[in-house]
């Protein structure tokens, strides 16, 4: 029994690692996404409809790699 | 702040408030851990494949596939309201649909340059509609919450099948498939492979948490105001000795189990609030819901992004032809050796965005539902409030990029070879 709750601690680390390195990048990309939004709304506010749509659009693939660090830790909890 | 006390409906607003936060917080987890926790629920067992609902001779029925019928029944409903009655100033249903389809059109138009682009509308919203349906009717109450309820019997029975398949019994597995578990161990308790099976599974899953559901019938919920002390783990249901290293426990613990008397097994200890009389009321098992959110499945993201690809291929062999498509990706390896390992590259991108578009949808929508799951867990009542807005969202987000992006591949695809690598570019950068 002791050996099975030593492999759920390691499971549970690793999926911790897993989701927080994997968030990383994408945090960093989706602050530089929005800074360069806000720039580029500051010089071009009329475009701020489009600018918009595209920065989400943009911060939902950068979200998609944080999205796949998730699936690896939700696998390695659950299954 | 003067204002909020001089304006009475105000205060009581803000007291009212305040109270549901206070009550939602001592009735959630936080209250749990001081005794309280008359609101929460057990968390459901959270499982990455989709649950059956029934078995149709060999056929398993899957909740995420009676998901994705309702979202399609509801788009037939819908778009059969728009069309039913056509004029040429819109109704209300009408115009929704025409506003959806122009803003397409525009896209796609963008993004091929022209009338050639409209070759891809209808799987690009087919796509669209089906996801961003699936989504939505996944964050309606009673989704994942009311299901059939699976007892530990059947639950064992189909591990145990499981495990024997693995191992090489595979009659064994047929003959609990047949008998069920509780006469299986009745006749073949003291056969070896079954017992070293048992062992193997018990030390894995013994501690795999069930929950008591209230009553005798087959369809349960989750009841609130039954935090965790209405949970029992595998081995405290299935009267297993706490020694079970021992080898004569092993064999004690196997005559035991007889599973239509599984519950005078239990043995109420002091660490848990439920009593053995608490349990015999009702049925231990796990909530097999019997709607789940349909991109919850990996399977059914994966056939939509199959599809998505294996469009976007056609267009490409459609509009180029058959040399004329290929040609993107085969190269004659001696005149342009780079050219040829360039167009492996893009081969094989090819196959890696079927995975990327699957794990993009279903890690969203999975996330989302673990989401809800963990904060109705924690604060009931308000916690899902702010988070049901936010799946509603994503739904539509995750529904625009997945179509968006089929569109713009389908783009890429139908541009020649020869116009080099700026037009592609251009291309997609046209389709935002």
């Amino acid at each position: 029994m002791e050996n099975i709750t030593e492999f759920k601690g390691l499971e549970a680390i690793g999926a911790a690692i897993a989701i927080g390195l994997g968030a990383i990048g994408p945090a960093v990309g989706i602050g530089m996404l929005a800074a360069k939004a806000m720039e580029a709304l500051g010089r071009n506010p009329e475009a701020a409809d489009s600018i918009r749509q595209n920065m989400i659009l943009a911060i939902a693939f950068a979200e998609a790699i944080a999205i796949y660090a998730l699936v690896v830790a939700v696998i390695i909890l659950f299954v | 702040m003067g204002k909020l006390i001089s304006n009475p409906k105000l205060l009581l607003a803000a007291v009212v408030a305040v109270a549901i936060l206070l009550i939602s917080f001592l009735g959630g987890a936080v209250g749990a851990a001081f005794g309280l926790g008359f609101l929460g629920g057990p968390i459901p067992l959270i499982q990455l494949p989709a649950e059956y609902i029934t078995e149709i001779g060999s056929y398993q029925l899957m909740n995420t596939f009676v998901m994705f019928w309702l979202a399609i029944l509801v788009i037939i409903i819908l778009v059969f309201l728009a069309t039913r009655n056509m004029k040429e100033v819109p109704g209300r249903w009408q115009n929704l649909f025409e506003a959806f389809f122009e803003f397409f059109i525009n896209l796609a138009e963008a993004a091929a340059g022209g009338r050639r682009g409209r070759m891809f509308l209808p799987v690009v919203t087919a796509i669209f509609l089906g996801v961003l349906f699936s989504n939505w009717l996944g964050t309606l109450p009673g989704v994942n919450n009311i299901g059939r309820i699976e007892t530990v019997e059947e639950f064992m029975e189909i591990k145990l099948k499981k495990e024997f398949n693995a191992e090489g019994h595979g009659k064994l597995a047929k003959d609990v498939k047949k008998m069920g578990f509780a006469k299986f161990m009745e006749t073949h308790g003291e056969d070896e492979h079954v017992e070293e099976v048992l062992r193997t599974f018990f030390s894995e899953h013994g501690q795999d948490l069930f929950v008591i559901f209230s009553g005798d019938s087959g369809v349960g919920f989750i009841n609130l105001g039954r935090g965790e002390q209405w949970k029992v783990r595998l081995n405290q249901v299935v009267a297993l000795p706490s020694n079970f290293d021992d080898h004569d426990a092993v064999d004690t613990f196997i005559h035991q189990v007889e599973v239509p008397r599984i519950l005078e097994g239990v043995q109420p200890d002091e660490e848990q609030e439920w009593t053995a009389t608490d349990v015999e009321e009702g049925r231990v098992g796990l909530l097999v819901p019997f709607f789940r959110g349909a991109s919850t499945d990996l399977n059914t993201t994966l056939a939509i992004a199959i599809f998505a690809m294996v469009s976007v291929q056609f267009w490409g062999f459609r509009t180029l032809g058959f040399s004329g498509y290929a040609g993107k990706f085969i190269f004659n390896p001696i005149k342009d050796p780079i050219g040829a390992f360039v167009g492996l590259l893009e081969l094989i991108g090819e196959g890696i965005k079927v995975i990327s578009f699957t794990f993009r949808l279903f890690g969203n929508m999975f996330a989302g539902e673990i989401l809800l799951i963990a904060m109705g867990f924690l604060l009931p009542l308000i916690g899902i409030i702010p988070f049901l807005g936010l799946e509603l969202f994503v739904g539509v987000i995750q529904a625009a990029i997945f179509s968006v992006l089929t569109l713009i591949f389908g783009s890429l695809a139908i541009i020649a070879h020869g116009h080099g690598d700026h037009d592609e570019e251009h291309g997609a950068e046209q389709a935002h």
